[in-house]
C-alpha cells in the first residue's frame, strides 16, 4: 500500500465519520437531555424491587415506575384509565371482570400476555410471601381466556375491584422472568413492565433507573435523563443537598423546614394533597384503654386543632373522623371528638382509671417525639400518668403487634380513594390487622366493612362509610389527630413532576424546564 | 524471631476475639425487640406472609440452631446473606468499605501534619502563649459535638458558599477529595487536639528524660537532640492513641457519615441495625473487630520498628 492510497483512504474514513456524526446529530435532536439526571431523596428505603414483597413506603414509591399495572390513575385528575388492560367488561352480576389487553412489551422487549397478568395477580394473592394479598380478597380466581384476555372472578360482587387492581403491589411482572431466576429475579435487575428499568441497583444507597425503551405508553417518559432515587435519613442533610442543587427532590420535608423552602428561589416547596391521616392508636386489650369511658376522655382531653397547628404550623387540618379526610365517603360534617378537658377529667374518674400509668411508646423522629410529648402533657392534665417509651422502628413494631404499648402515635395513608381497604386496616377486627395493632373489635362494625364492598350504589356505600366512622369515632377506636398533606419540595428546573395521593411520583411526565 | 511471634501470637488471639465477637453480637441482635421479616414486608403484611418469611431464613428455629448454622457458615468462610437485599454480606461491605476506609486515609493525611507541628511549636515551650493558644483552640474542637459541626459546616461552605459538595462520595479520585473534604475537616478537628495532646505531653515528658541528659552531655545540638532522640520516644505513646483512633474511625463514623450522606459502613451500619438485617449487622462487627486487631498489630510492629527495646 502506497502512501497515496493511505492518506485517501484516510480521507474517505474522515468523510465516512463526519457524516456518522452528522446522522446521529439529526436522529438525536435531544442529545443534551441524555447526560441529564433527575436525582430523587427520600428517608424511605427500597429493600425489594419484587412488587408483591413489600408494603414499606420506599418500596411503594419505587414499584409505580418499574411495573405497569392493568389500570393507571390519571395524576391531573385522579381518575381511574386504561393500563396494561386497553378495556374490560364486567358481568351484570358483578362478579366476573375480563381484562383485553393491549400490545405491550417488557423491558426485555418479550410480549406481556394474559398468561403474565394471572401469574402476577395470583402470585399477590396466593404467594405465602406476599405482603399485601387484602386488596385481592374478593378474588376467587384469575385466568388466561386467550393470549389477550384475563378474567378474573369474584367469590361475590365487589364495588373497589377496579381501584384495587390499580395499587401499587398490582404491578405486572414477567412469568418467564420470575420462573427462570426465581427470587433472584428482583435482587438486581428485573424485567419491568413499567415507565423505568433498573440501571442499577445499591442497596441502602440509591436505585438508578433508566428509561424503558419498551414502555408501552409511546412518548412516555418523557425525558430521558436517568432517575435516582437516593436514600438519605438525616432530614438535615435532605434539606442541604437541594439548596446546595445536588438533588432534586426531596420527600418527607420537616415542617419546621416548609416556611424556609418556599423562600428559596431555586425549589418549588409543595404541600401535596394526601391520604394520610395521623392518629393515636389506643391498646384496647389492656387497661385503661380496653374501658370506653377512659378511651372518651383519652379523646376529649387531646386538643387535635392546636396539636396540628403546633406540629405542622398549621398545614394539616385537623382530623374529625378514623378514616383519612380525603378518601371517599369521608363524612365531613361529623363534629369529631371535642376538646373538653374538663369532662375528660369527670368521664377519666368514673371510668374508674383515673392515676393509671401509661405507656406511650415513640421513636426517635422528631414529629414522633412531638406528638408524644404533646399527647403526654394533655392526659397528665386529666389524672393520667403517662411516660414515654423510645423505642426504634423495629421495637415499635414488635411492640404495637403485641399489645404491649398503650398509646402510641403514627400514620398511615389509604392506597386508593375508596375507603375499603382503609377501614379494613384501621377499624376491623376480622381483616387480619387487628385493627391496625389496637384490638378494636366491633361485629356490627366488621359486618358493615363487608356491607360496604357488596354494595354498588355509591349514596348506599356512603351511608355504611358514614357509620362506620360514626361508631369508630364515638367509640374512640383511635384518637384522629390530624390530615397532613405530603410535603415535598422541586426543584424549579423540572415540570410535571409530582407526588399523587397514592404516594407515585410521576416521574414520566417530567420535563426539564429552563 | 521475636517479630514473628508477634504475629503469630497476634493472629491466635484474633481467633479468640473473633469467637466472643461472634457470640456477643449474635445474642444482641437477635435478642434485641423486632422483627426483619415485618421491616422486609412492611406494615400491612398479613401475619401468614410474615411467618413465611421468617420460615424462609430460618428465624423460626431455635436460637442455638440459629447460631450453630452461622458458625457453620462462618467457619467455611460464608458470613451470610442481607435479609433485606437478598445479597451477600459480603458484597454489601466491599461496595460500602470503600468510602469509610478512602475518608480514614484522608482524615490522617489531614491530621497528622497539624498534629506534629502543633504539639513540637506546644512543647518547644510549655505555658508560653502559643502553648496556651494551642491548647485553648484544643479544647474547643474537642468539645464541638461532630454533628452540630457538620451540620453547620455543609449549610455554611455547602450551601451559602457552594465551594464543596453537602453530600456523597463523588467519582475518581479528585471527586472524592472534593465530596469528603468536609466529613474529613469535621473528623479531623476533632481529631488533632486529641493527638496533640498526647504528643505535647509526651515531648514535654521528655525534655527532663535521662536520656536527653546524656545527649546533651556527649555535646548533641539541640537540635540533634530534639529530632533524633525526643520525638521517636515521644511518639509512641501517640502511635497507639492514633491506632486506637483509626480502628474507631473504621467502626465509628457513622454520625459524619450520616450528617454527609456518605455511602460508608457507619450508613450501612445504621440502616442494618434499624431494619434487624441481622447478618450484616454481625458480618460488620466481625469486618470491625478484625480491622482493630489488624490496626493495633501494624501499630505494634511500627513501634517495634521505631524502639528496638519493643522487640525483647
Amino acid at each position: 500500500m502506497n502512501s497515496l492510497s493511505r492518506s485517501r483512504m484516510r480521507a474517505a474514513s474522515a468523510v465516512l465519520h463526519g457524516a456518522v456524526v452528522m446522522a446521529m446529530g439529526l436522529c438525536w435532536t435531544v442529545p443534551a437531555f441524555a447526560a441529564d439526571v433527575i436525582r430523587v431523596v427520600s428517608p424511605f428505603q427500597t429493600t425489594t424491587l419484587d412488587p408483591m414483597r413489600s408494603a414499606a413506603a420506599g418500596n411503594i414509591e419505587t414499584y409505580g415506575q418499574l411495573y405497569s399495572r392493568l389500570l393507571r390513575r390519571d395524576a391531573e385528575t385522579g381518575a381511574l384509565e386504561p393500563g396494561l388492560a386497553e378495556k374490560w367488561d364486567i358481568s351484570p352480576d358483578g362478579k366476573t371482570y375480563t381484562f383485553h389487553l393491549r400490545d405491550a412489551q417488557f423491558s426485555d422487549g418479550s410480549p406481556i400476555t394474559a398468561a403474565d397478568v394471572a401469574f402476577s395477580l395470583e402470585r399477590i394473592r396466593t404467594d405465602k410471601k406476599s405482603a399485601y394479598p387484602a386488596p385481592l380478597g374478593a378474588v376467587e380466581a384469575v385466568s388466561a381466556a386467550d393470549a389477550k384476555t384475563v378474567v378474573v372472578t369474584l367469590k361475590s360482587a365487589f364495588a373497589p375491584f377496579l381501584g384495587n387492581a390499580e395499587i401499587w403491589n398490582m404491578g405486572i411482572v414477567s412469568k418467564a422472568d420470575v420462573d427462570k431466576r426465581g427470587e433472584e429475579a428482583f435482587a438486581s435487575v428485573p424485567v419491568t413492565s413499567g415507565p423505568y428499568e433498573v440501571k442499577q441497583w445499591k442497596p441502602n444507597e440509591k436505585l438508578v433507573l433508566e428509561p424503558n425503551p419498551h414502555y408501552w405508553r409511546k412518548g412516555y417518559p418523557k425525558s430521558d435523563a436517568t432517575v435516582e432515587l437516593i436514600e438519605i435519613a438525616s432530614p438535615e442533610t435532605r434539606i442541604a443537598m437541594l439548596k446546595a442543587g445536588e438533588i432534586d427532590v426531596v420527600r418527607a420535608v420537616p415542617w419546621a423546614q416548609v416556611d424556609d423552602l418556599k423562600t428559596v428561589e431555586t425549589v418549588d416547596m409543595r404541600l401535596e394533597p394526601s391520604t394520610t391521616i395521623y392518629m393515636t392508636l389506643l391498646n384496647h386489650k389492656r387497661e385503661p384503654f380496653s374501658n370506653l369511658k377512659a378511651r372518651q376522655a383519652a379523646g376529649m382531653a387531646i386538643d387535635n386543632k392546636a396539636m396540628a397547628k403546633a406540629i405542622t404550623r398549621g398545614y394539616a387540618e385537623p382530623a374529625n373522623t378514623t378514616l383519612p379526610g380525603s378518601v371517599d365517603f369521608h363524612d365531613k360534617d361529623y363534629p369529631g371528638i371535642s376538646y373538653e378537658p374538663a369532662k375528660a377529667k369527670e368521664l377519666l374518674a368514673e371510668s374508674g382509671m383515673a392515676g393509671r400509668e401509661v405507656k406511650i411508646l415513640a421513636t426517635a423522629d422528631a414529629l414522633s417525639q412531638q406528638m408524644a410529648l404533646l399527647i403526654q402533657a394533655q392526659w397528665q392534665a386529666i389524672g393520667l400518668k403517662p411516660s414515654i417509651v423510645n423505642v426504634d422502628g423495629g421495637a415499635w413494631w414488635d411492640a404495637t403487634g403485641k399489645g404491649d404499648y398503650d398509646a402510641a402515635a403514627n400514620w398511615w395513608y389509604n392506597e386508593t380513594p375508596d375507603p375499603d381497604l382503609a377501614v379494613r386496616w384501621a377499624v376491623c377486627g376480622t381483616c387480619g390487622s387487628n385493627s391496625y395493632n389496637t384490638f378494636y373489635e366491633n361485629p356490627k362494625v366488621d359486618a358493615l366493612v363487608e356491607q360496604g364492598t357488596r354494595e354498588a350504589d355509591p349514596a348506599k356505600r356512603a351511608e355504611i362509610y358514614k357509620e362506620i366512622q360514626r361508631i369508630t369515632t364515638e367509640e374512640v377506636a383511635q384518637i384522629p389527630l390530624y390530615y397532613a398533606p405530603n410535603a415535598v419540595a422541586y426543584s424549579r428546573r423540572l415540570q410535571g413532576l409530582r407526588l399523587t395521593a397514592s404516594l407515585q411520583g410521576t416521574l414520566e411526565e417530567t420535563t426539564f424546564g429552563q | 524471631m521475636p517479630l514473628l511471634q508477634l504475629i503469630s501470637r497476634r493472629l491466635l488471639q484474633l481467633i479468640g476475639v473473633l469467637a466472643g465477637i461472634s457470640l456477643v453480637t449474635f445474642l444482641l441482635v437477635h435478642m434485641a425487640p423486632g422483627d426483619p421479616a415485618r421491616l422486609l414486608a412492611g406494615e400491612r403484611a398479613s401475619a401468614e406472609s410474615i411467618a413465611a418469611i421468617r420460615a424462609q431464613y430460618g428465624l423460626d428455629l431455635p436460637l442455638w440452631r440459629q447460631f450453630l448454622t452461622y458458625i457453620a457458615n462462618l467457619v467455611s468462610g460464608d458470613i451470610g446473606l442481607s435479609l433485606r437485599f437478598q445479597r451477600p454480606v459480603i458484597q454489601l461491605i466491599e461496595q460500602f468499605m470503600w468510602p469509610t476506609l478512602f475518608l480514614t486515609g484522608y482524615v490522617l493525611c489531614l491530621a497528622v501534619p497539624p498534629t506534629v507541628a502543633l504539639a513540637i511549636l506546644g512543647a518547644r515551650r510549655p505555658g508560653g502563649i502559643g502553648d496556651q493558644i494551642i491548647r485553648l483552640v484544643g479544647i474547643a474542637g474537642l468539645t464541638i459535638p461532630v454533628f452540630w459541626l457538620g451540620i453547620m459546616m455543609s449549610r455554611f461552605f455547602g450551601v451559602s458558599l457552594g465551594w464543596f459538595p453537602v453530600s456523597g462520595y463523588g467519582t475518581g479520585f479528585t471527586g472524592h477529595l472534593h465530596h469528603l473534604f468536609l466529613p474529613a475537616v469535621s473528623t479531623a478537628i476533632w481529631l488533632v487536639p486529641v493527638l496533640t495532646q498526647s504528643l505535647r505531653a509526651a515531648l514535654i515528658e521528655k525534655t527532663t528524660a535521662d536520656f536527653v541528659t546524656a545527649a546533651r552531655a556527649q555535646g548533641a545540638t539541640e537540635r540533634q537532640i530534639f529530632w533524633q532522640t525526643m520525638l521517636p520516644n515521644a511518639v509512641l505513646p501517640t502511635l497507639n492513641l492514633l491506632g486506637v483512633m483509626v480502628a474507631f474511625m473504621i467502626g465509628g463514623a457513622v454520625i459524619v457519615e450520616t450528617v454527609y450522606a456518605v455511602p460508608g459502613l457507619g450508613t450501612l451500619m445504621v440502616n442494618a441495625l434499624l431494619g434487624r438485617d441481622y447478618y450484616v449487622v454481625q458480618g460488620l462487627t466481625l469486618v470491625f473487630a478484625v480491622s482493630t486487631v489488624l490496626i493495633t498489630l501494624a501499630v505494634d510492629l511500627l513501634t517495634a520498628f521505631i524502639d528496638p527495646r519493643v522487640r525483647f
